[in-house]
Protein backbone atom coordinates (compact mmCIF):
# COMPACT_ATOMS: atom_id res chain seq x y z
CA UNK A 1 0.00 0.00 0.00
CA UNK A 2 1.68 3.17 -0.61
CA UNK A 3 2.43 5.92 1.42
CA UNK A 4 2.38 9.30 -0.38
CA UNK A 5 4.52 11.84 0.65
CA UNK A 6 5.88 15.30 -0.96
CA UNK A 7 9.54 16.39 -1.02
CA UNK A 8 10.18 20.22 -1.81
CA UNK A 9 13.45 21.13 -2.62
CA UNK A 10 14.09 24.74 -1.23
CA UNK A 11 17.30 24.69 -3.57
CA UNK A 12 15.66 24.51 -7.09
CA UNK A 13 12.60 26.90 -6.35
CA UNK A 14 12.65 30.21 -8.36
CA UNK A 15 9.81 31.44 -6.96
CA UNK A 16 7.65 31.08 -10.43
CA UNK A 17 4.36 30.90 -8.41
CA UNK A 18 2.89 28.50 -11.16
CA UNK A 19 2.49 25.64 -8.57
CA UNK A 20 -0.25 28.05 -7.18
CA UNK A 21 -1.77 28.75 -10.49
CA UNK A 22 -2.00 25.00 -11.56
CA UNK A 23 -3.62 24.43 -8.19
CA UNK A 24 -6.23 26.93 -8.70
CA UNK A 25 -6.97 25.80 -11.82
CA UNK A 26 -6.68 21.41 -11.77
CA UNK A 27 -8.93 21.82 -8.44
CA UNK A 28 -10.60 25.00 -9.16
CA UNK A 29 -10.03 27.31 -6.14
CA UNK A 30 -12.65 30.10 -5.87
CA UNK A 31 -11.29 33.29 -6.45
CA UNK A 32 -9.75 34.72 -3.25
CA UNK A 33 -8.51 31.07 -1.93
CA UNK A 34 -5.25 28.94 -1.93
CA UNK A 35 -4.70 25.34 -1.69
CA UNK A 36 -1.16 26.30 -1.56
CA UNK A 37 1.07 29.39 -0.97
CA UNK A 38 4.55 30.02 -1.45
CA UNK A 39 6.84 32.05 1.27
CA UNK A 40 9.50 34.06 0.84
CA UNK A 41 11.69 35.04 3.59
CA UNK A 42 15.26 37.76 3.77
CA UNK A 43 16.99 37.44 6.57
CA UNK A 44 20.09 39.43 7.31
CA UNK A 45 21.78 43.13 6.77
CA UNK A 46 22.85 44.02 3.68
CA UNK A 47 24.66 43.23 2.05
CA UNK A 48 24.88 40.00 3.28
CA UNK A 49 21.32 38.78 2.48
CA UNK A 50 19.89 35.09 2.04
CA UNK A 51 16.67 34.35 0.88
CA UNK A 52 14.00 31.60 1.39
CA UNK A 53 11.56 30.99 -1.09
CA UNK A 54 9.57 28.04 0.53
CA UNK A 55 5.96 26.27 -0.87
CA UNK A 56 3.71 25.39 1.54
CA UNK A 57 0.44 23.35 1.79
CA UNK A 58 -1.03 20.76 3.86
CA UNK A 59 1.05 18.88 5.03
CA UNK A 60 -1.27 15.34 5.27
CA UNK A 61 -0.04 14.74 8.77
CA UNK A 62 0.31 11.05 10.37
CA UNK A 63 -1.38 12.75 13.54
CA UNK A 64 -3.57 15.05 11.67
CA UNK A 65 -5.24 17.22 14.53
CA UNK A 66 -7.87 18.70 12.07
CA UNK A 67 -9.24 15.03 11.97
CA UNK A 68 -9.30 14.41 15.30
CA UNK A 69 -11.22 17.61 15.81
CA UNK A 70 -13.47 17.11 13.35
CA UNK A 71 -16.99 16.66 14.66
CA UNK A 72 -18.73 14.88 11.91
CA UNK A 73 -15.68 12.92 10.02
CA UNK A 74 -15.90 14.62 7.42
CA UNK A 75 -12.07 15.22 7.55
CA UNK A 76 -10.57 11.66 7.65
CA UNK A 77 -6.75 10.11 7.16
CA UNK A 78 -7.40 7.87 4.07
CA UNK A 79 -6.46 4.23 4.71
CA UNK A 80 -4.96 2.97 1.46
CA UNK A 81 -2.84 6.11 0.68
CA UNK A 82 -2.36 8.06 3.69
CA UNK A 83 -3.92 11.63 2.42
CA UNK A 84 -5.84 13.69 4.59
CA UNK A 85 -9.05 14.10 2.51
CA UNK A 86 -12.16 15.32 3.12
CA UNK A 87 -15.88 14.20 2.49
CA UNK A 88 -17.39 17.06 1.20
CA UNK A 89 -20.88 15.55 1.85
CA UNK A 90 -20.74 15.66 5.78
CA UNK A 91 -18.95 18.69 6.25
CA UNK A 92 -21.21 20.96 8.50
CA UNK A 93 -18.80 24.03 8.10
CA UNK A 94 -17.92 24.31 11.90
CA UNK A 95 -14.11 25.07 11.08
CA UNK A 96 -12.75 23.65 14.34
CA UNK A 97 -10.63 21.89 11.26
CA UNK A 98 -9.13 25.49 10.28
CA UNK A 99 -8.70 26.23 14.08
CA UNK A 100 -6.89 23.04 14.63
CA UNK A 101 -4.36 23.05 11.48
CA UNK A 102 -0.85 24.51 12.72
CA UNK A 103 0.01 25.22 9.30
CA UNK A 104 -3.49 27.11 8.51
CA UNK A 105 -3.47 25.45 4.98
CA UNK A 106 -7.53 24.98 4.87
CA UNK A 107 -9.93 27.67 4.09
CA UNK A 108 -13.77 28.19 3.79
CA UNK A 109 -15.13 27.07 0.04
CA UNK A 110 -17.95 29.83 0.76
CA UNK A 111 -19.72 28.77 -2.44
CA UNK A 112 -20.29 25.45 -1.62
CA UNK A 113 -20.65 26.06 2.21
CA UNK A 114 -17.54 24.02 3.15
CA UNK A 115 -14.17 23.78 4.22
CA UNK A 116 -11.48 23.13 1.24
CA UNK A 117 -7.78 21.91 1.41
CA UNK A 118 -5.06 20.37 -0.61
CA UNK A 119 -5.55 16.88 -1.81
CA UNK A 120 -2.65 15.60 -3.06
CA UNK A 121 -4.72 16.15 -6.28
CA UNK A 122 -5.94 12.64 -4.96
CA UNK A 123 -8.05 12.26 -8.29
CA UNK A 124 -5.19 12.55 -10.19
CA UNK A 125 -3.22 10.15 -7.76
CA UNK A 126 -5.69 7.49 -8.77
CA UNK A 127 -5.36 7.63 -12.05
CA UNK A 128 -1.70 6.60 -11.64
CA UNK A 129 -0.81 10.40 -12.28
CA UNK A 130 1.42 12.94 -10.12
CA UNK A 131 0.12 16.33 -8.66
CA UNK A 132 -0.64 19.41 -10.75
CA UNK A 133 2.01 21.48 -8.76
CA UNK A 134 4.13 18.94 -9.23
CA UNK A 135 4.09 18.67 -13.10
CA UNK A 136 3.93 21.81 -13.59
CA UNK A 137 7.10 22.91 -11.60
CA UNK A 138 9.55 23.83 -13.56
CA UNK A 139 12.25 23.75 -11.35
CA UNK A 140 11.74 20.32 -9.96
CA UNK A 141 11.19 21.59 -6.93
CA UNK A 142 8.42 20.05 -6.23
CA UNK A 143 8.68 16.02 -6.04
CA UNK A 144 5.77 13.38 -4.88
CA UNK A 145 6.14 9.63 -4.76
CA UNK A 146 5.30 6.54 -2.18
CA UNK A 147 7.42 6.69 0.94
CA UNK A 148 7.47 2.77 0.63
CA UNK A 149 8.49 2.42 -2.69
CA UNK A 150 13.04 2.61 -2.74
CA UNK A 151 12.74 3.56 -6.18
CA UNK A 152 10.86 6.54 -5.55
CA UNK A 153 12.12 9.89 -6.14
CA UNK A 154 10.56 11.06 -3.00
CA UNK A 155 12.83 7.93 -1.33
CA UNK A 156 15.79 8.88 -3.15
CA UNK A 157 15.97 12.36 -1.91
CA UNK A 158 15.64 11.76 1.17
CA UNK A 159 17.71 9.49 1.40
CA UNK A 160 20.57 11.51 -0.12
CA UNK A 161 19.58 14.85 1.75
CA UNK A 162 18.88 15.90 5.07
CA UNK A 163 15.33 17.09 5.20
CA UNK A 164 13.11 18.83 7.41
CA UNK A 165 9.10 19.09 8.42
CA UNK A 166 7.57 22.18 9.41
CA UNK A 167 6.37 22.69 13.19
CA UNK A 168 8.29 19.62 14.07
CA UNK A 169 7.38 20.24 17.58
CA UNK A 170 3.34 20.81 17.22
CA UNK A 171 3.97 16.67 16.73
CA UNK A 172 1.97 15.98 14.00
CA UNK A 173 4.03 13.81 11.89
CA UNK A 174 3.77 15.73 7.89
CA UNK A 175 4.52 13.82 5.06
CA UNK A 176 5.38 17.35 3.33
CA UNK A 177 9.72 17.46 3.20
CA UNK A 178 11.64 20.11 2.75
CA UNK A 179 15.20 20.24 1.89
CA UNK A 180 16.40 23.83 3.05
CA UNK A 181 19.32 25.64 1.27
CA UNK A 182 22.39 25.16 3.70
CA UNK A 183 24.33 28.19 5.13
CA UNK A 184 23.75 31.39 6.47
CA UNK A 185 24.01 35.20 6.25
CA UNK A 186 27.49 36.37 7.19
CA UNK B 1 13.48 39.63 8.28
CA UNK B 2 11.02 40.45 5.59
CA UNK B 3 8.39 37.87 4.76
CA UNK B 4 6.34 37.95 1.68
CA UNK B 5 3.39 35.31 0.82
CA UNK B 6 1.83 34.78 -2.35
CA UNK B 7 -1.27 32.71 -2.09
CA UNK B 8 -2.92 33.43 1.07
CA UNK B 9 -6.13 32.77 2.28
CA UNK B 10 -7.72 35.93 3.89
CA UNK B 11 -9.21 33.60 6.19
CA UNK B 12 -5.22 32.95 7.65
CA UNK B 13 -3.92 36.41 7.11
CA UNK B 14 -2.12 37.83 9.13
CA UNK B 15 -3.55 35.65 11.23
CA UNK B 16 -6.84 32.80 11.34
CA UNK B 17 -10.14 34.57 11.94
CA UNK B 18 -12.50 31.70 12.05
CA UNK B 19 -14.94 32.44 14.57
CA UNK B 20 -16.52 35.68 15.35
CA UNK B 21 -18.78 36.87 18.19
CA UNK B 22 -21.29 34.24 17.56
CA UNK B 23 -19.14 31.84 18.40
CA UNK B 24 -17.96 34.29 21.23
CA UNK B 25 -21.54 34.87 22.39
CA UNK B 26 -22.59 30.96 22.36
CA UNK B 27 -19.98 30.24 24.41
CA UNK B 28 -21.07 32.88 27.02
CA UNK B 29 -24.67 32.00 27.34
CA UNK B 30 -23.98 28.34 26.93
CA UNK B 31 -21.66 28.78 29.67
CA UNK B 32 -24.10 31.23 31.39
CA UNK B 33 -27.22 28.53 30.90
CA UNK B 34 -24.43 25.54 32.33
CA UNK B 35 -23.80 27.94 35.67
CA UNK B 36 -27.58 28.86 35.87
CA UNK B 37 -28.22 25.06 35.64
CA UNK B 38 -25.80 24.16 38.31
CA UNK B 39 -27.16 27.08 40.74
CA UNK B 40 -30.17 26.09 40.08
CA UNK B 41 -30.07 22.86 41.09
CA UNK B 42 -27.97 23.42 44.11
CA UNK B 43 -31.35 25.68 45.43
CA UNK B 44 -33.22 22.44 45.14
CA UNK B 45 -31.13 19.93 46.72
CA UNK B 46 -29.67 22.37 49.50
CA UNK B 47 -31.23 21.07 53.09
CA UNK B 48 -33.52 19.18 50.58
CA UNK B 49 -34.88 22.19 48.98
CA UNK B 50 -35.36 24.56 51.84
CA UNK B 51 -34.48 27.53 50.17
CA UNK B 52 -37.20 27.14 47.37
CA UNK B 53 -39.56 28.03 49.65
CA UNK B 54 -41.69 31.04 48.50
CA UNK B 55 -38.42 31.63 46.45
CA UNK B 56 -39.30 32.37 42.61
CA UNK B 57 -35.81 31.75 41.48
CA UNK B 58 -36.86 28.13 42.04
CA UNK B 59 -38.73 27.95 39.03
CA UNK B 60 -37.71 31.05 37.14
CA UNK B 61 -34.08 30.13 36.87
CA UNK B 62 -34.79 26.51 35.67
CA UNK B 63 -37.11 28.15 33.06
CA UNK B 64 -34.41 30.66 32.29
CA UNK B 65 -31.93 27.48 31.33
CA UNK B 66 -33.05 26.38 28.10
CA UNK B 67 -34.12 29.49 27.32
CA UNK B 68 -30.71 31.22 27.55
CA UNK B 69 -29.06 27.84 25.88
CA UNK B 70 -31.36 28.06 22.92
CA UNK B 71 -30.22 31.53 22.53
CA UNK B 72 -26.75 30.36 22.56
CA UNK B 73 -26.90 27.59 20.32
CA UNK B 74 -28.75 29.80 17.76
CA UNK B 75 -25.95 31.58 17.44
CA UNK B 76 -23.39 28.66 17.06
CA UNK B 77 -25.71 27.14 14.63
CA UNK B 78 -25.65 30.76 12.55
CA UNK B 79 -21.78 30.14 12.40
CA UNK B 80 -21.95 26.99 10.58
CA UNK B 81 -21.26 27.67 6.75
CA UNK B 82 -23.59 24.58 5.81
CA UNK B 83 -26.60 25.02 8.21
CA UNK B 84 -28.46 22.04 6.43
CA UNK B 85 -25.76 20.14 7.44
CA UNK B 86 -26.01 19.99 10.83
CA UNK B 87 -27.85 16.66 11.33
CA UNK B 88 -24.24 14.97 10.39
CA UNK B 89 -23.21 16.18 13.76
CA UNK B 90 -25.92 13.34 15.32
CA UNK B 91 -24.62 10.52 12.89
CA UNK B 92 -21.38 9.93 14.38
CA UNK B 93 -19.77 10.02 17.72
CA UNK B 94 -15.75 11.02 17.85
CA UNK B 95 -14.32 10.96 20.59
CA UNK B 96 -11.32 12.60 20.24
CA UNK B 97 -13.26 16.20 19.07
CA UNK B 98 -14.79 18.37 21.73
CA UNK B 99 -17.20 19.60 19.22
CA UNK B 100 -18.50 16.45 18.78
CA UNK B 101 -19.15 15.95 22.60
CA UNK B 102 -20.62 19.06 22.72
CA UNK B 103 -23.28 18.34 20.25
CA UNK B 104 -24.24 15.48 21.56
CA UNK B 105 -23.99 17.22 25.08
CA UNK B 106 -26.35 20.15 24.15
CA UNK B 107 -28.51 17.35 22.70
CA UNK B 108 -28.79 16.06 26.71
CA UNK B 109 -28.95 19.11 28.24
CA UNK B 110 -31.98 20.81 26.46
CA UNK B 111 -34.64 18.47 26.90
CA UNK B 112 -33.18 17.63 30.58
CA UNK B 113 -33.07 21.70 31.01
CA UNK B 114 -36.82 21.79 29.94
CA UNK B 115 -38.02 18.96 31.68
CA UNK B 116 -36.81 20.52 35.07
CA UNK B 117 -38.04 24.20 34.66
CA UNK B 118 -41.66 21.70 33.64
CA UNK B 119 -41.05 20.39 37.26
CA UNK B 120 -40.33 23.25 38.89
CA UNK B 121 -43.14 25.18 37.65
CA UNK B 122 -45.40 26.07 40.05
CA UNK B 123 -49.34 24.28 39.90
CA UNK B 124 -50.44 28.11 39.88
CA UNK B 125 -49.14 28.62 36.59
CA UNK B 126 -49.77 25.37 35.07
CA UNK B 127 -52.58 27.65 32.73
CA UNK B 128 -49.59 28.67 30.98
CA UNK B 129 -49.24 25.13 29.40
CA UNK B 130 -51.91 25.00 26.85
CA UNK B 131 -51.17 21.58 25.74
CA UNK B 132 -52.84 18.75 28.16
CA UNK B 133 -49.97 16.56 28.17
CA UNK B 134 -47.51 18.90 29.09
CA UNK B 135 -49.19 19.98 31.93
CA UNK B 136 -49.03 16.02 33.09
CA UNK B 137 -46.08 15.66 32.02
CA UNK B 138 -44.94 18.92 34.68
CA UNK B 139 -46.97 17.08 37.20
CA UNK B 140 -44.96 14.08 37.06
CA UNK B 141 -41.49 15.66 36.12
CA UNK B 142 -42.38 18.00 39.86
CA UNK B 143 -42.46 14.13 41.73
CA UNK B 144 -38.46 13.92 40.18
CA UNK B 145 -37.42 17.34 40.72
CA UNK B 146 -34.85 16.17 43.07
CA UNK B 147 -33.40 13.46 40.45
CA UNK B 148 -33.98 16.43 37.96
CA UNK B 149 -31.85 18.63 39.83
CA UNK B 150 -28.81 16.47 40.06
CA UNK B 151 -29.00 15.66 36.43
CA UNK B 152 -29.29 19.06 35.18
CA UNK B 153 -25.93 19.94 38.25
CA UNK B 154 -24.05 16.71 36.37
CA UNK B 155 -24.80 18.06 32.75
CA UNK B 156 -24.25 22.12 33.69
CA UNK B 157 -20.58 21.27 34.82
CA UNK B 158 -20.23 18.96 31.82
CA UNK B 159 -21.66 21.69 29.53
CA UNK B 160 -19.15 24.69 31.68
CA UNK B 161 -16.39 22.75 31.15
CA UNK B 162 -17.06 21.60 27.41
CA UNK B 163 -16.84 25.06 26.59
CA UNK B 164 -13.56 25.62 27.60
CA UNK B 165 -12.36 22.05 26.21
CA UNK B 166 -13.59 23.23 22.97
CA UNK B 167 -10.77 25.82 22.76
CA UNK B 168 -7.97 24.11 24.68
CA UNK B 169 -7.90 21.20 21.84
CA UNK B 170 -5.99 22.75 19.50
CA UNK B 171 -2.84 22.54 19.67
CA UNK B 172 -2.34 24.81 16.61
CA UNK B 173 -3.50 28.14 18.58
CA UNK B 174 -0.97 28.49 21.82
CA UNK B 175 -3.66 30.80 23.54
CA UNK B 176 -6.27 27.89 24.15
CA UNK B 177 -4.18 25.14 24.22
CA UNK B 178 -4.15 24.87 28.08
CA UNK B 179 -5.64 22.62 30.11
CA UNK B 180 -6.45 25.35 32.58
CA UNK B 181 -8.94 27.11 30.37
CA UNK B 182 -11.79 24.73 30.90
CA UNK B 183 -11.06 24.88 34.29
CA UNK B 184 -11.18 29.06 33.99
CA UNK B 185 -14.30 28.69 31.78
CA UNK B 186 -15.96 26.15 34.20
CA UNK B 187 -15.59 28.92 37.01
CA UNK B 188 -16.44 31.15 34.86
CA UNK B 189 -19.73 29.73 34.00
CA UNK B 190 -20.51 29.33 37.60
CA UNK B 191 -20.01 32.54 38.56
CA UNK B 192 -22.21 34.00 35.57
CA UNK B 193 -25.00 31.50 36.91
CA UNK B 194 -24.59 32.45 40.44
CA UNK B 195 -24.42 36.10 39.30
CA UNK B 196 -27.86 35.47 37.38
CA UNK B 197 -29.01 33.78 40.56
CA UNK B 198 -28.87 36.94 42.78
CA UNK B 199 -30.49 39.05 40.02
CA UNK B 200 -33.36 36.43 39.96
CA UNK B 201 -34.09 36.05 43.57
CA UNK B 202 -36.52 37.25 45.37
CA UNK B 203 -35.35 36.37 49.52
CA UNK B 204 -32.98 38.06 50.99
CA UNK B 205 -31.63 33.91 52.22
CA UNK B 206 -31.61 33.04 48.76
CA UNK B 207 -29.64 36.33 47.25
CA UNK B 208 -26.96 35.84 50.22
CA UNK B 209 -26.85 32.16 49.76
CA UNK B 210 -25.76 32.61 46.40
CA UNK B 211 -24.29 35.53 46.61
CA UNK B 212 -21.73 33.54 49.09
CA UNK B 213 -21.18 31.10 46.51
CA UNK B 214 -20.31 33.95 44.04
CA UNK B 215 -17.77 34.96 45.89
CA UNK B 216 -16.00 31.84 46.22
CA UNK B 217 -16.23 30.98 42.77
CA UNK B 218 -14.98 34.82 41.72
CA UNK B 219 -12.03 34.04 44.10
CA UNK B 220 -11.17 31.03 42.43
CA UNK B 221 -11.10 32.58 39.05
CA UNK B 222 -8.93 35.98 39.96
CA UNK B 223 -6.21 32.65 41.22
CA UNK B 224 -7.01 30.81 38.49
CA UNK B 225 -6.80 33.57 35.79
CA UNK B 226 -3.02 34.90 36.76
CA UNK B 227 -2.22 30.90 36.85
CA UNK B 228 -3.24 30.61 32.99
CA UNK B 229 -1.36 33.66 32.01
CA UNK B 230 2.06 32.63 34.34
CA UNK B 231 1.22 29.08 32.76
CA UNK B 232 1.70 30.61 29.07
CA UNK B 233 4.12 33.06 30.21
CA UNK B 234 6.18 30.57 31.50
CA UNK B 235 6.07 27.86 28.34
CA UNK B 236 7.19 28.09 25.16
CA UNK B 237 7.98 31.03 22.68
CA UNK B 238 4.46 30.98 21.21
CA UNK B 239 2.88 30.42 24.02
CA UNK B 240 4.24 33.29 25.74
CA UNK B 241 3.58 35.48 22.04
CA UNK B 242 0.22 34.95 22.32
CA UNK B 243 -0.78 35.86 25.90
CA UNK B 244 1.15 39.27 24.56
CA UNK B 245 -2.31 40.87 23.33
CA UNK B 246 -3.26 41.56 26.67
CA UNK B 247 -0.35 43.19 27.94
CA UNK B 248 0.89 45.22 25.25
CA UNK B 249 -1.43 48.01 25.52
CA UNK B 250 -0.53 49.46 21.75
CA UNK B 251 -3.07 50.83 19.32
CA UNK B 252 -3.55 47.61 17.76
CA UNK B 253 -4.15 45.19 20.89
CA UNK B 254 -6.40 48.02 22.36
CA UNK B 255 -9.35 45.65 23.43
CA UNK B 256 -7.21 43.24 24.04
CA UNK B 257 -5.66 45.26 26.51
CA UNK B 258 -9.09 47.06 27.97
CA UNK B 259 -10.41 43.46 28.52
CA UNK B 260 -7.58 42.72 30.65
CA UNK B 261 -8.13 46.13 32.51
CA UNK B 262 -11.84 45.43 32.73
CA UNK B 263 -11.10 41.85 33.86
CA UNK B 264 -9.04 43.10 36.61
CA UNK B 265 -11.22 46.05 37.81
CA UNK B 266 -14.83 44.05 37.39
CA UNK B 267 -14.05 40.96 39.64
CA UNK B 268 -12.26 42.79 42.27
CA UNK B 269 -14.87 45.34 42.44
CA UNK B 270 -17.91 42.76 42.32
CA UNK B 271 -16.20 40.90 45.04
CA UNK B 272 -16.04 44.03 47.41
CA UNK B 273 -19.47 44.67 46.81
CA UNK B 274 -20.12 40.78 47.89
CA UNK B 275 -17.85 41.43 51.15
CA UNK B 276 -19.79 44.13 51.76
CA UNK B 277 -23.21 42.47 51.88
CA UNK B 278 -21.88 39.47 53.76
CA UNK B 279 -20.96 41.49 56.50
CA UNK B 280 -22.46 39.84 59.50
CA UNK B 281 -25.59 41.97 60.83
CA UNK B 282 -25.02 44.22 57.91
CA UNK B 283 -27.78 43.33 55.85
CA UNK B 284 -31.41 42.35 57.99
CA UNK B 285 -33.70 43.56 54.98
CA UNK B 286 -34.13 43.95 51.80
CA UNK B 287 -33.92 47.97 50.80
CA UNK B 288 -33.06 49.24 47.35
CA UNK B 289 -29.61 50.07 48.25
CA UNK B 290 -29.15 46.66 49.02
CA UNK B 291 -30.59 45.09 45.95
CA UNK B 292 -28.91 47.75 44.25
CA UNK B 293 -25.49 46.62 45.61
CA UNK B 294 -26.28 43.17 44.54
CA UNK B 295 -27.71 43.81 41.28
CA UNK B 296 -24.81 46.00 40.15
CA UNK B 297 -21.99 43.51 41.61
CA UNK B 298 -24.07 40.57 39.81
CA UNK B 299 -23.97 42.64 36.80
CA UNK B 300 -20.52 43.30 36.76
CA UNK B 301 -19.80 39.74 37.03
CA UNK B 302 -22.21 38.79 34.37
CA UNK B 303 -19.68 41.70 31.85
CA UNK B 304 -16.59 40.56 33.27
CA UNK B 305 -17.58 36.82 31.87
CA UNK B 306 -18.36 37.47 28.69
CA UNK B 307 -15.41 39.87 28.85
CA UNK B 308 -13.43 36.85 28.89
CA UNK B 309 -15.38 34.39 26.76
CA UNK B 310 -14.81 37.33 23.73
CA UNK B 311 -11.26 38.34 25.10
CA UNK B 312 -10.63 34.41 24.65
CA UNK B 313 -11.95 33.48 21.59
CA UNK B 314 -10.70 36.25 19.97
CA UNK B 315 -7.32 36.65 21.41
CA UNK B 316 -6.61 32.67 19.93
CA UNK B 317 -7.12 33.00 16.82
CA UNK B 318 -3.88 35.59 16.81
CA UNK B 319 -1.71 33.34 18.09
CA UNK B 320 -0.24 30.46 16.13
CA UNK B 321 3.14 28.40 16.37
CA UNK B 322 4.67 29.56 12.65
Amino acid sequence: MPRYAMVIDERRCIGCMACIAACKAENEVPPGSFRTRVRETVEGKFPYLRMEIRSELCNHCDNPPCVYNCPTQASYKDEETGMVLLAKEKCVGCKACVAACPYDARYVNHEKGVVDKCTFCSHRVAKGETTACVTTCVGGSRVFGDLDDPKSLVSQLLALHPAETLLASAGTEPRVFYIRRSGKPK
Amino acid sequence: MEVTVTGINALAFPHIHVWDWRVALYLFLGGLSAGLAVMAAVLHLYRNGDLTYKEGSSWIAPLLVPVVLGIGMLFIFLDLENKLNVFRFYMTVQILSPMSWGSWGLLAFFPLSALFALGALPERHYGWLKLTFLKTLARNMNRQLQCLAILNLLMGVFIGIYTGVLLSSFVARPLWNSSILPILFLLSALSAGAALMIIVARSLQAKLFFTKLDVILIAAEMTVLPLFFYGQYTSSAAHRMSILPFFTFTHEYLWYGAAIILIGVVFPFALVLKMIELRPGHVSEITRGVIFRMHLSATLVLIGSAVVRFAFVYAGQLSSFS
